[in-house]
């Protein structure tokens, strides 16, 4: 009998234990949100901030691109596929370029002055022959001035984040295809990527995976219309 | 019956066995944690045989290994125990360098910095993932809240992995020769201090919480009814069986990897290896589900503790990645054990000297700690085998691997 009182007091004590723990729950703020209903997108309501560098989906600039096939070679699961060829001799896409990477996420494209081997982010940077890409559009205006030759942009080195030079390109590209339905995420091809051109995005915007083909999740990265020569805007930089 | 109802003595013979009934349990069952079938013999209520039927998320992990190189096989072994995936790259990677050691004239070694991160992420790791333990246990016997609260704390872990390594699960941050460096954290930068106040922030917030679980879960008598004294593993079962880990010493053998055999630098950290004990107020034995289950949470801890030691002292400058020129270990074979969240986890890998493997073997804890759930479970009713599975703290990914 006296065992039996004392596991009705047991019982009864440590379930009130719990429950003083539970009750002061109801004092805090919420943990959770009622996802559809409390979140808006474009008041930043609610809407979880993505870090810089997330594995998000790949994207590869494929005017940066030179066909090296090392993120080929590296994927443990085979979804990238690279076709190319070189051109002919003597040819080739542009001359030697660098581009600026600044800390809001610009770039600009240009011959540095100096050797770019020895970069000294103290000073400044002086670029010629620059043009600005992925910025705001009023910092493009203002990069583009009139005079095509001598488009000359001075950068302070605080500002900039990294410089990565631009070779040549000799290869024409046919084929660029990332399998995004057997990518696993493990970016080990942005690591391996010689001009950073392949990337994944940290945003989750415009990444839309539901299809209803397997095969439209074969992203084609060399559709694009950099290869015409005659096209100004894409091949500008090299002019 | 009639023939012992005419008798004077009325003696009533009491049929030991009822007919045998076979149920499935799962695989989709949701506390079997994954994908495990259980085919249960039973006998009214009472189980007398419970058999594992494994290998739903087989994914050939070690045929794979064979045809990729070093590098590309650590993201795979993220997807073993995929709630402890960093230390699954951790037992892989130092595998890898143990083999490459023997190579006298590559000489390398791994830095300072990334010895310390590696460290301090896998504890938090280790937390991560008892949490998680914690959290599902209390589910499987009925209580809700903890799982909860267990995974609001586990979220401010996962945001911490995603900032340091840019994936929640699948982290594929430990490489050979240090820590991947896909997102750059230069020493002493405003970066560093401000992922170092952010675990300093979550270890003041968590440590009272484990008290607080405790209170909530752990001494709570509905959980200990159902836990206390059911399915005791003796230590000379759990040696026999290779359970390792908080099963082991659940079991009473004081027998950690870390401190006993220590890699990297545990033999720098100052900590406790929790063991089972009996608790007569209670009634909890040596070797039952409580006990395994106690562990886990004395575990988080000395976990606290260690990432307190590193934070005290601060990571120490320099590269984080050792300077490796191709990951081609020499002709030769290896086993390599380390003290992953659930147990002993090793790595066999036998090399040729090209950068693919010749063969690669995953010990994993779980599918030791899985085959002895047969004995356990022996003669306890239907409900205890949730209790049993919820202990031995098994992931089927890594159980099939």
């Amino acid at each position: 009998m006296d065992k039996y009182i004392r596991n009705i007091y047991k019982g009864v004590y440590t379930v009130l234990v719990g429950m003083r723990i539970t009750i002061r729950q109801f004092f805090e703020p919420n943990v959770t949100h009622q996802y559809p209903y409390e979140h808006d997108f474009e008041k930043k309501q609610n809407v979880r901030e993505i870090p810089k560098g997330y594995r998000g989906q790949l994207y590869n600039r494929i005017e940066d691109c030179i066909g090296c096939k090392k993120c080929e070679m590296i994927c443990p699961v085979d979804c990238i596929t690279i076709k190319g060829d070189k051109l002919p001799k003597g040819e080739q896409l542009w001359d030697s370029m660098n581009v600026v990477h600044l800390k809001d996420g610009r770039e600009i494209i240009g011959i540095l002055d100096g050797d770019d081997k020895k970069i000294d982010l103290q000073g400044s940077l002086t670029l010629t022959n620059t043009t600005s890409r992925l910025g705001p559009q009023e910092v493009i205006d203002r990069l583009e001035p009139s005079n095509d030759d001598t488009r000359t942009q001075t950068i302070s080195g605080d500002e900039v984040s990294r410089v990565v030079t631009r070779n040549p390109v000799v290869f024409y590209l046919d084929q660029f295809d990332i399998d995004m339905s057997l990518c696993m995420y493990c970016g080990l091809c942005t690591e391996v990527c010689p001009t950073e051109c392949l990337t994944m995005k940290d945003s989750l915007e415009g990444i839309e995976y539901s299809k209803f083909d397997r095969t439209d999740l074969i992203f084609e990265f060399d559709k694009q219309e950099m290869y015409n020569k005659d096209d100004e805007s894409s091949i500008e930089a090299a002019d | 019956m009639e023939s012992t109802q005419s008798t004077e003595s009325k003696i009533i013979e009491l049929q030991p066995f009822t007919d045998e009934m076979i149920v499935n349990m799962g695989p989709q069952h949701p506390s079997t944690h994954g994908v495990l079938r259980l085919e249960l013999r039973l006998d009214g209520e009472v189980v007398r045989e419970a058999i594992p039927h494994i290998g739903y998320l087989h994914r050939c992990f070690e045929k794979h290994s064979e045809n990729l190189s070093y590098p590309q096989i650590i993201p795979f072994t993220d997807r073993m125990d995929y709630v402890a995936a960093m230390n699954q790259n951790w037992g892989f990677c130092l595998a890898v360098e143990k083999l490459m050691e023997a190579d006298e004239e590559k000489e390398f070694a791994i830095p300072e910095r990334a010895e310390y991160l590696r460290v301090l992420i896998c504890e938090l790791n280790r937390i991560a993932s008892h949490l998680l333990s914690f959290g599902t246990y209390g589910m499987d016997l009925g209580a809700f809240t903890p799982f909860l609260y267990a995974f609001r704390d586990r979220e401010r872990l996962l945001l911490l992995f995603e900032k340091v390594c840019g994936a929640r699960l699948t982290y594929n941050y430990i490489r050979i020769g240090g820590v991947s460096e896909i997102i750059p954290m230069e020493p002493g930068s405003i970066d560093e201090q401000n992922f170092l106040d952010e675990i300093e922030e979550f270890l003041d917030y968590f440590e009272p919480q484990i008290d607080e679980y405790n209170d909530l879960l752990t001494s709570n008598s509905i959980f200990s009814e159902r836990t206390v004294g059911v399915a005791v593993m003796s230590a000379e079962m759990a040696l026999s069986y290779g359970a390792t880990g908080p099963n082991l010493r659940g079991s009473g053998v004081d027998w950690d990897l870390r401190r006993d055999e220590p890699y990297s630098i545990y033999d720098r950290f100052d900590f406790d290896v929790p063991v089972a004990e009996d608790i007569p107020e209670l009634g909890a034995v040596v070797g039952d589900c409580w006990s395994r289950y106690k562990i886990r949470m004395d575990e988080m801890k000395e976990s606290v503790s260690i990432c307190r030691q590193i934070l005290a002292e601060g990571l120490p400058d320099g590269p984080v990645m050792a300077e490796l020129k191709a990951v081609r270990p020499p002709k030769g074979e290896l086993y390599f054990r380390s003290e992953a969240p659930r147990g002993e986890l090793g790595f066999y890998i036998v090399s040729d000297g090209t950068p693919k493997p010749v063969r690669v073997k995953g010990r994993s804890p779980c599918f030791s700690a899985l085959s002895a759930l047969q004995e356990l479970s022996q003669g306890l009713m239907v409900a205890d085998i949730i209790a049993i599975i919820g202990s031995i703290d098994i992931v089927m990914g890594e159980v099939d691997r």
